[in-house]
């Protein structure tokens, strides 16, 4: 459904990106690790075009998106993100944050948008919160919040970059609870992370990437228990033997 | 004492010319400074040198000078070609300079205003399928409004001060007024203390409403 074909990007001097290719399926949970710059967010940003690929290719279904000829606005309404910090709208409330784009992009009623709001706000358990300001949140309350924001656009595959690792760590739980029930649900979804349990748990398929490079990938059992690569090893044991 | 009050009265002789030039001024100002700020923000490499340029020739040379050039150097510059052109008021001359002055300053505060805004706001408009146009209008210009305002407020206040230099291009406005009352009565105190004494009216309820606006603003929501 996602598909990158001999991705680079370089800031500057700097290749950040050295050449990825990568194609997630439908409905597949993909658990992107690595050191950090690595690249990771990076090749996450340049799947729904943040950031602009110095060469190479980008397809949404059949679709090259990288174009000069495609419509980046509709491609992005169909690809959900979340960001590791929220970037909550801070002037406006929550049920606000939600319902913006359903109504100005997608022209849903007033109505129906706030409907919607209220119905992803009960899904991620702060149907309290609707008309509270984001500052009065806390961290994990934000990020669920940006998920449903996210959702209300009805994706059809949803981007997460480092989702829980600007949270405290009490409040980190409740946004991978919110992830996994998502997952559960068939969401096609894409995860840059730091959280190795949830990778193993939720991912079908892991990708590692380091230096700019997809170095290893396969089903979580073999990344985690039997990874070849003696830097997907080396960076295992580190993270893992804390 | 009734120097004094002469003084005052004379003094705000020349009030309504000092409001008119800065008030004008401040309006010209904002809607170049939108212009200049737009450019200095643009993605037209072309655009931002000449606002930056703009901008660099504004700040970099004295109001009085600029005010000088456009009243007394424009007129010649112009006749000397063939062109025959004066200024039928010194107003005039002193709106556009005051403006096209201000404008600078008021680009730069726009600017900044508008990259104070940090950039993940943006970025998650444009991740929702917002185009660009929605993303400054709904999410980036409300936040940036509430750090531009108080900027802008006093600038207008700094603004009012500043006219006080056009009196050497013969405009009389307040400090004019006070200036040839003075000359002619000799009354130097009285009539430079009244000057001050009616810049004073002006800016001091000024600043307090930009007070209160900045004030209210910054108990808005900020995250």
């Amino acid at each position: 459904m996602l598909r990158v074909k001999d991705l680079h990007k370089s800031f500057g001097d700097n290749e950040v990106l050295k050449g990825i290719d990568e194609n997630i399926e439908k409905g597949e949970v993909v658990c992107v690790i690595g050191p950090s710059g690595s690249g990771k967010s990076t090749f996450l940003r340049c799947l729904n075009l943040l950031e602009e690929p110095t060469s190479g290719e980008v397809y949404l279904d059949d679709e090259k998106i990288n174009d000069p000829n495609v419509d980046i606005n509709k491609v992005r309404q169909r690809l959900g993100m979340v960001f590791q910090n929220f970037n909550l709208f801070p002037h406006k409330t929550v049920t606000e944050n939600i319902t913006m784009a359903p109504i100005n992009v997608l022209k849903m009623s007033q109505a129906d948008a706030v409907k919607r709001a209220h119905e992803l706000l009960e899904m991620v358990g702060l149907a309290d919160k609707a008309d509270e300001y984001p500052k009065s949140l806390s961290g994990g309350q934000q990020q669920r919040v940006a998920i449903a924001r996210a959702l209300a656009m009805e994706p059809e595959a949803m981007l997460f970059d480092e989702p829980t690792s600007a949270l405290d760590p009490e409040m980190v739980g409740d946004v991978l609870e919110v992830m996994k029930n998502l997952a559960a649900e068939g969401m096609t979804m894409v995860i840059v992370t730091h959280e190795m349990g949830f990778a193993r748990e939720v991912a079908d398929r892991v990708v590692f990437m380091d230096g700019g490079y997809l170095v290893e990938e396969g089903t979580p059992e073999e990344i985690f228990d039997n990874p070849k690569e003696e830097r997907v090893k080396d960076f295992l044991s580190k993270v893992l033997n804390v | 004492m009734q120097d004094y009050i002469e003084g005052i009265k004379i003094a705000y002789s020349g009030a309504t010319t000092t409001l008119l030039i800065s008030g004008v001024a401040v309006v010209l100002g904002l809607v170049l400074g939108l212009i200049v700020a737009l450019c200095r923000t643009s993605n037209v490499k072309v655009l931002r040198g000449i606002a930056s340029v703009y901008v660099d020739v504004l700040r970099g040379t004295p109001l009085v000078v600029q005010a000088l050039i456009l009243y007394m150097g424009l007129p010649m510059l112009l006749q000397s070609n063939g062109i025959m052109f004066t200024w039928d008021t010194p107003v005039i001359a002193s709106i556009i300079a005051c403006g096209v002055n201000s404008s600078a300053y008021v680009g730069e505060i726009i600017r900044s205003g508008l990259q104070a805004i940090d950039k993940g706001q943006s970025e998650a408009a444009r991740s929702l399928g917002m185009s660009h146009g929605q993303t400054m209008k709904l999410v980036v210009i409300p936040q940036a409004v509430k750090i531009i305002i108080p900027a802008l407020g006093n600038e207008f206040v700094t603004l009012i001060k500043e006219t006080a230099i056009l009196s050497v291009i013969s405009v009389t406005d307040i400090t004019r007024a006070s200036m040839l009352w003075a000359s002619s009565t000799f009354v130097y105190f009285p009539a430079y203390f009244g000057t001050a004494f009616v810049y004073l009216t002006l800016t001091i309820p000024l600043s307090k409403i930009m007070n209160y606006v900045e004030r209210r603003m910054s108990t808005d929501v900020k995250s």
